[in-house]
């Protein structure tokens, strides 16, 4: 059975280039009406999960629903009702800004005059209507992006996917993103994003999924996850390689902790104190700090370098 | 692999008004300059008219029981138009797939691949069309080829433009980088263009060449308008049209079987 009630549904999604898996059998579902976010580091499978749902990546096997229809048998409705938000601006340079919203406006079968009108309300909107008549080349990056996102709203989708939404913008223009998708959600759109900054997944996610060598780690509100996994803080303190097991030793038995390289961190969880623990361990350069995602994915995915 | 390309040969594209818009993109980049492209399309032919026809053609005396001039002004018009056509369907169809990205864009809407290749097809075939044209308002100008000749002659044309396009564009959807076109120009395009009956009849060609020539479209685009502008219609001008058609065909099928599987990955 189908919920209508999902954005989208996937169950045992699987994709492979030749016999190397990207997403290796993920279960999704994401209510409509919800921001759900999609976390993890380069080469997660993120990327091909979303391309997956408008179609740009054959499925290569289980099911996907996105708006209660089969990816496979529907896409062209699919595709109708979603808007997307790609990593690739594709934004064409030839054109002016104007001019971009209205060829993608045609290509989304609006007609003329409403193309023009739905154009000027969305450059409003983005505050970008002073450059309608600009070449799309003096645009800054986060500029671009918001006029990626005013294209994605052309056609008034009710679930829009964005794919890396604020990678390579600067904090104001970051800020400026996460409020007009807070407001889009507030509008009642569903957002699926893509992220691997995790305060973005946090300010912004309902709920979200970390992923990791194509597969799912975890799955919940940002706040339970912490909690979960983690607890209320982080101790962490820095210790020469060979007094570790002495700290170790002298923590194990009260506190859930990793060790990365020389750095040792303290969970701290709801019933424990953060500053007796600093005491307990008693050297210098101790921090203690709120939990976050970051502690969750670091935890969950280790915490080697990744080339890509 | 054998399989594939007998399968691709064979898909039978789905159209739908998603080719138009993407002709219709292409139009509106084209307008930005409309006015020297139209120019240009004026002065090329009066150049080539000038220097083959009255340069060389002076020398070369009658061919065929015309002047030279009148041989070569059917070969200069599907000349024009194959070099243009295959420009637009490698360089500016490669630049819009890989890096402008242009028809990842357009498939963010329920326009499919299908309809980008074949949108693709549409405009390099009708910027080779207009091409022609020139050509055929340049030669009536000068009494070369008569009113009630220039529309059913662009009507060869345009067939052999479609047939050129998808060739293109099957270069584009194999193409690694740029210089691979330069490989397709000197194998494919530039004997074309010199041992197809454009310069020279084939007659006077070795027997073996005429033959492997007989395989080429451009060949049978020259014979065919040769025919319709010669006033004298000749049966083979329907073999000629048949054999364009049957090339069309299977270009196209084979052209947007290999763009959809270099865009849906």
């Amino acid at each position: 059975m189908v919920c209508m009630q999902a954005a989208v549904e996937a169950r045992s999604l699987e994709k492979k280039y030749g016999n190397k898996t990207v997403v290796n059998k993920i279960d999704l579902f994401v209510p409509r009406g919800e921001c759900f976010g999609i976390l993890g580091p380069n080469g997660a499978g993120k990327t091909s999960t979303l391309r997956m749902l408008y179609g740009m990546n054959r499925i290569t096997s289980g099911e996907l629903f996105v708006l209660g229809l089969n990816v496979r048998t529907h896409l062209k409705v699919i595709k109708s009702k979603i808007g997307i938000v790609p990593q690739m601006d594709g934004l064409d340079h030839d054109f002016t800004v104007m001019d971009n919203l209205l060829v993608f406006a045609r290509f989304v079968g609006l007609k003329q005059k409403q193309a023009r009108l739905r154009a000027l309300e969305l450059l409003r909107l983005m505050q970008l209507e002073e450059y309608k008549d600009h070449s799309v080349e003096v645009l800054s990056g986060g500029m671009k992006r918001r006029l990626v996102i005013a294209r994605a709203l052309l056609n008034e989708p009710e679930l829009l996917i964005l794919d890396e939404p604020t990678t390579g913008l600067d904090p104001q223009a970051r800020q400026w993103i996460w409020h007009s998708l807070e407001q889009l959600k507030r509008a009642g759109r569903s957002l699926i994003l893509t992220t691997h900054y995790m305060e973005e997944a946090e300010v912004l996610c309902d709920r979200l999924v970390i992923m990791d060598r194509g597969q799912i780690l975890c799955e919940g509100h940002p706040k339970d996850l912490i909690e979960e996994h983690i607890g209320r803080e982080v101790v962490e303190f820095e210790v020469a390689p060979e007094d570790l097991n002495y700290f170790v030793k002298k923590v194990r038995d009260q506190y859930r902790y990793q060790v990365i390289n020389r750095k040792i961190q303290l969970f701290i969880g709801e019933d424990q104190d953060g500053r007796e623990a600093a005491q307990l361990v008693n050297t210098s350069s101790i921090r203690i700090r709120r939990a976050a995602l970051n502690d969750v994915f670091l935890k969950l995915s280790g915490h080697e370098l990744r080339d890509q | 692999m054998g399989l594939t390309l007998l399968t691709d040969l064979f898909y039978v594209p789905k159209l739908g008004r998603g080719a138009w818009c993407v002709w219709q993109r292409n139009f509106l980049y084209f307008r930005y300059s409309i006015w020297v492209s139209l120019l240009w399309v004026i002065v090329e032919p009066i150049l080539y008219l000038l220097a083959i026809g009255y340069g060389l053609g002076t020398l070369v005396g009658d061919v065929q029981g015309v002047s030279y001039l009148e041989f070569f002004t059917p070969a200069l018009m599907v000349i024009s138009a194959m070099l243009v056509v295959f420009f637009e369907s490698t360089y500016s169809t490669y630049t819009k797939l890989t890096r402008q990205k242009t028809f990842d864009t357009v498939l963010l809407t329920s326009i499919g691949p299908d309809e980008v290749a074949l949108g693709e097809i549409l405009w390099a075939a009708s910027k080779g069309l207009l091409s022609a044209s020139g050509v055929a308002l340049v030669a009536w100008s000068q009494g070369l080829i008569r009113p009630e000749h220039i529309v059913p002659s662009l009507a060869v044309v345009a067939l052999m433009c479609w047939v050129f396009a998808s060739i293109g564009v099957i270069f584009t959807s194999t193409a690694r980088n740029y210089d691979w076109f330069l490989y397709a120009q000197t194998i494919f395009i530039m004997p074309m263009y010199l041992f197809a009956g454009t310069y020279f009849p084939l007659g006077v060609l070795p027997e073996l060449v005429q033959k492997i020539a007989l395989f080429l479209p451009l060949t049978h685009a020259v014979m065919a308008v040769r025919s319709i502008v010669s006033g004298e219609v000749q049966a083979s001008l329907f073999l000629n049209l048949a054999v364009l058609f049957v090339m069309a065909v299977f270009t196209t099928n084979y052209a947007v079987a290999r763009m959809r599987a270099k865009l849906v990955t």
